[in-house]
C-alpha cells in the first residue's frame, strides 16, 4: 500500500465524531475530513478525495437516511470509492439498497463494532480496497428470514458458520483466522457450500458476497 | 305608579302607603331605558320581521310536516314490503332537508347563529344509504323539530294577530258610534271566554268605559312584540336544539379530535426520547466502548505499553462513563419523574426548588389526584417554569396548585416582561404544544394572559380524575 488509507467521516455525534479521528489517526490513517451533514461532506469529498467515507445513516436535517442517499450519490459519482455506512441500527432494506448491483466497496456495520477496535479498523481497511464489510447483525437478519431454510438445511453447522463469514464479505484466510481452522479446509467448506446451493462460483470476495444474499434474499 | 323625585328616590305609592326605594342613577337610567324600549318596541321592524319569519317557517314547516307525515305513514304501512322501508327513509331524509330550510331561513331572517348538523354520510350500496337513512340522527331531530314547530307556530301567529287585531278594535271602539259598529274585538280573549266576557267587548257604555277600552287598546299594541318575541324565542331554542349538531355528534368529535391528539402526543413523545437516547446516550456509550477497546488493544502490545496513552484513554472513558449516567437520568425523569412518587406536592416543591427563578409555591390538595393527571399537572409546571427561566426576563414566579371541587387548577405566574402567545411560546418550547394537548386530552383547559409589560399568568385546570 502505498502511504496510509485516507478517511473522510460524516457522523453528526461530535463525541463520536472525535473520537473516531483519535482512533484512525491512532491507526495510522490520515483523515481527509471530520464533518458533522451530508452537504459538508459533500464538498469535503470534491475538495480532497478520500479512499474510502465513513458515513452515519441518520444525519441532519431530517435525521432519517441522509446517509444512504449521500452514499448512494457519492458512489455514482467517484469511482472506486469505498463508502462504510455506520449506523446504530440495521436495517436490513439499506443493505439491499446498498448491494443493489455492486458489493465492491460497500460496508455497513453497527456503530457497537468499533469496540473492537482491530476487527473495524480490518473492516475499514477492506472496504477501502475494494472489498465487503457486512454487519454480522444483517446477515443473521438475512439467514433469519430467508424462506430458502430447507436449502440451508443440507448444510453442516460448519457450513453455515463459513457461509455467514462469507456474506460478511471476509477473505477465505479471514474465515480461516476466525474459525481457527486452515485456508485449506475453509476452501473445502466455501466448495461444498456452491455445490450444495448451486450457486455460480466465484474467486472474488465481493461477488462470492453477492451470489449468497442473492440466494438468501430469493 | 311610579314617579321620579330630584334625587334620584323613586317613591312608590303603593295601597296608599307611600315607601321610598332608594335608586342610584345608573339603576334609574335603565328603567328608563327600558320603558323607552317597550314603547318604541311596535313600532321597530323587529316584530314584523318576527312576525314574518313565524308566517314563513310555519308555513314552510307545515308542508314539510304534511310530506313527512304522510310519507312517514305510508312508510310504516308499508314497512313489511322494502319498498315501505325506502318510503321511510326518503320522508327521513326529506325531513332533514326541510330542517334545513328552516334554520336557513332563522339564519336570514333572525340572524340566529346556528352551526349546520354534520353532513349525511351513506354507506356504499343502495343498502347503506337505506340504513344510514334510517338511522340519521340529524333527521329524526328534523322530524320531532317539524311536529313541535308546526303546532307552535299555528298558536303563536293566531296569538300575535289577534293581539295586535284586539290593540287596533280597541284603539277604534270609542270612535265607531254608539251603536256598536267598527270592527269587533274578537281576538285571543274574547275566542276563548265567549264574546260577550269581557266589559270591553260590548258597545260603548259612556265616556269612562269608552277610555278604558281605548286604554286597554294600548296595552295590547305594546303587548303584542312581546308575545311574538316569546314565541320566536321558544322557536330558537328548538331550532338549535333540534336543528344544529347533535351535541352527541359534537362530543364524539372532540373525543375523537382529542384522542387524536394525545396519541400524535405519546408518539411524539416516544420520538423524543429515541432521539434522546439515540443521539446521548446510545453515542456516549459508543465512544466510551471504542476507548476502552483502543486501551485493551494498547495493553495486549506487552512489548511496548504506551502507559500515558492508556491512562489517556481510561480517563476519558471514565468521564463518558460518568456522563452518560448523568444523560441516561434526565431522559428517564422526562418519562416519569421519580420525585412523582412521593406526591405532587413533593414533586413540584422540588420542581419550584430547582428552577433558575425564585420561586413560590402554594399546594393545597385534600384529595390526590389520579397518577396521569399528577403528571400532567407537573410536566405542566415543569414547561412552564422552563419558559419563564427561558424568555420571561422575570425576577420571581409563584406556582400555586389548588383544588377546587373537583377540579384542580395550576397557577403559574411571573414578573417579567410578558407578551408571550401560546403560539410563541410553542415554537420556542415544542414541550409547550404537547402539554396543551396532553391538558385537552383529559377535557382540561390551558389559559394565558401576558400582556406586553407582564405580568404573565397561565392557569390550567385539569378534573381531578379524568
Amino acid at each position: 500500500m502505498v502511504g496510509a488509507l485516507r478517511v473522510a467521516i460524516a457522523e453528526d455525534s461530535a463525541i463520536l465524531r472525535d473520537g473516531l479521528v483519535q482512533l484512525l489517526v491512532d491507526r495510522g490513517f490520515a483523515i481527509t475530513g471530520a464533518v458533522g451533514d451530508p452537504v459538508a461532506l459533500r464538498s469535503s469529498v470534491a475538495q480532497n478525495p478520500p479512499d474510502v467515507a465513513v458515513i452515519d445513516i441518520r444525519m441532519p436535517p431530517t435525521f432519517t437516511d441522509e446517509g444512504l442517499r449521500l452514499a448512494l450519490e457519492l458512489r455514482e459519482r467517484y469511482d472506486g470509492l469505498g463508502i462504510l455506512l455506520f449506523s446504530q441500527y440495521i436495517e436490513t432494506r439499506y443493505a439491499a439498497d446498498l448491494l443493489a448491483d455492486n458489493a465492491a466497496g460497500i460496508g455497513y456495520l453497527l456503530k457497537d463494532r468499533v469496540a473492537d477496535v482491530s476487527d473495524f479498523v480490518e473492516a475499514l481497511e477492506r472496504v477501502a480496497i475494494g472489498g465487503t464489510a457486512l454487519d454480522p447483525e444483517v446477515v443473521t437478519q438475512l439467514l433469519g428470514a430467508t424462506r430458502r431454510t430447507d436449502s440451508l438445511s443440507v448444510l453442516t453447522a460448519r457450513e453455515r458458520e463459513v457461509l455467514s463469514l462469507m456474506a460478511e464479505g471476509r477473505s477465505n484466510a479471514a474465515i480461516a483466522g476466525a474459525l481457527v481452522i486452515s485456508e485449506g479446509a475453509v476452501e473445502k467448506h466455501v466448495a461444498n457450500i456452491f455445490a450444495k446451493l448451486d450457486l455460480p462460483v466465484s474467486e472474488n470476495n465481493h461477488r462470492r458476497v453477492l451470489a449468497v444474499l442473492r440466494f438468501l434474499e430469493s | 305608579m311610579v314617579e321620579q323625585a330630584e334625587d334620584s328616590e323613586v317613591r312608590v305609592r303603593l295601597r296608599g302607603k307611600e315607601m321610598s326605594l332608594a335608586v342610584t342613577e345608573e339603576q334609574a337610567a335603565r328603567m328608563k331605558a327600558t320603558a323607552r324600549h317597550i314603547v318604541r318596541e311596535p313600532f321597530t321592524k323587529r316584530p314584523w320581521s318576527e312576525l314574518g319569519f313565524f308566517l314563513v317557517s310555519g308555513g314552510l314547516a307545515g308542508v314539510g310536516l304534511a310530506f313527512v307525515g304522510i310519507t312517514m305513514v305510508a312508510g310504516v304501512a308499508l314497512a313489511i314490503t322494502f319498498f315501505g322501508l325506502a318510503v321511510l327513509a326518503l320522508s327521513i331524509r326529506s325531513a332533514r332537508g326541510f330542517g334545513g330550510w328552516n334554520r336557513a331561513l332563522a339564519r336570514s331572517m333572525l340572524g340566529e347563529k346556528v352551526d349546520d348538523p354534520e353532513p349525511f354520510a351513506g354507506r356504499r350500496g343502495f343498502l347503506g344509504w337505506l340504513q344510514s337513512s334510517l338511522r340519521d340522527r340529524v333527521g329524526w331531530r328534523s322530524v320531532g323539530y317539524l311536529a313541535l314547530k308546526v303546532p307552535w307556530a299555528i298558536l303563536g301567529v293566531f296569538v300575535a294577530l289577534s293581539l295586535w287585531w284586539d290593540a287596533f278594535a280597541c284603539l277604534l271602539r270609542p270612535f265607531s258610534g254608539s251603536n256598536g259598529g267598527g270592527p269587533p274585538v274578537w281576538g285571543l280573549v274574547p275566542n276563548l271566554f265567549g264574546s260577550d266576557f269581557f266589559w270591553f267587548n260590548g258597545p260603548p257604555q259612556g265616556f269612562l268605559h269608552g277610555l278604558a277600552v281605548f286604554l286597554l287598546g294600548f296595552v295590547f299594541l305594546f303587548a303584542a312584540p312581546w308575545v311574538m318575541r316569546g314565541f320566536v324565542n321558544v322557536d330558537r331554542l328548538l331550532i338549535r336544539s333540534l336543528l344544529g349538531p347533535d351535541p352527541m355528534a359534537t362530543r364524539v368529535r372532540s373525543l375523537e379530535q382529542a384522542r387524536t391528539q394525545t396519541v400524535d402526543a405519546s408518539a411524539a413523545t416516544l420520538r423524543r426520547i429515541e432521539r434522546d437516547l439515540h443521539d446521548g446516550t446510545q453515542a456516549q456509550l459508543v465512544a466510551l466502548a471504542m476507548r476502552l477497546g483502543m486501551a485493551k488493544e494498547k495493553l495486549e502490545d506487552t512489548d511496548d505499553v504506551d502507559l500515558d496513552r492508556v491512562r489517556e484513554l481510561v480517563d476519558e472513558a471514565h468521564r463518558g462513563a460518568k456522563e452518560a449516567i448523568a444523560e441516561l437520568r434526565d431522559i428517564a425523569r422526562g418519562i416519569h419523574p421519580p420525585a412523582l412518587d412521593i406526591g405532587l406536592e413533593g414533586a413540584l416543591a422540588t420542581l419550584a426548588a430547582r428552577s433558575a427563578v425564585p420561586t413560590d409555591l402554594s399546594v393545597d390538595l385534600r384529595t390526590r389526584p389520579t397518577p396521569a393527571i399528577e403528571a400532567i399537572a407537573y410536566f405542566c409546571v415543569a414547561e412552564l417554569l422552563a419558559n419563564v427561566a427561558q424568555h420571561a426576563q422575570a425576577s420571581r414566579a409563584s406556582v400555586s396548585c389548588a383544588q377546587q371541587g373537583t377540579w384542580l387548577r395550576l397557577v403559574v405566574r411571573d414578573d417579567g416582561r410578558g407578551g408571550a402567545q401560546l403560539t410563541t411560546l410553542g415554537s420556542t418550547s415544542s414541550g409547550l404544544v404537547g402539554l396543551t394537548d396532553r391538558v385537552h386530552a383529559v377535557d382540561g383547559r390551558l389559559n394565558l394572559v401576558s400582556p406586553p409589560g407582564g405580568p404573565t399568568v397561565v392557569t390550567v385546570d385539569l378534573p381531578l380524575s379524568p
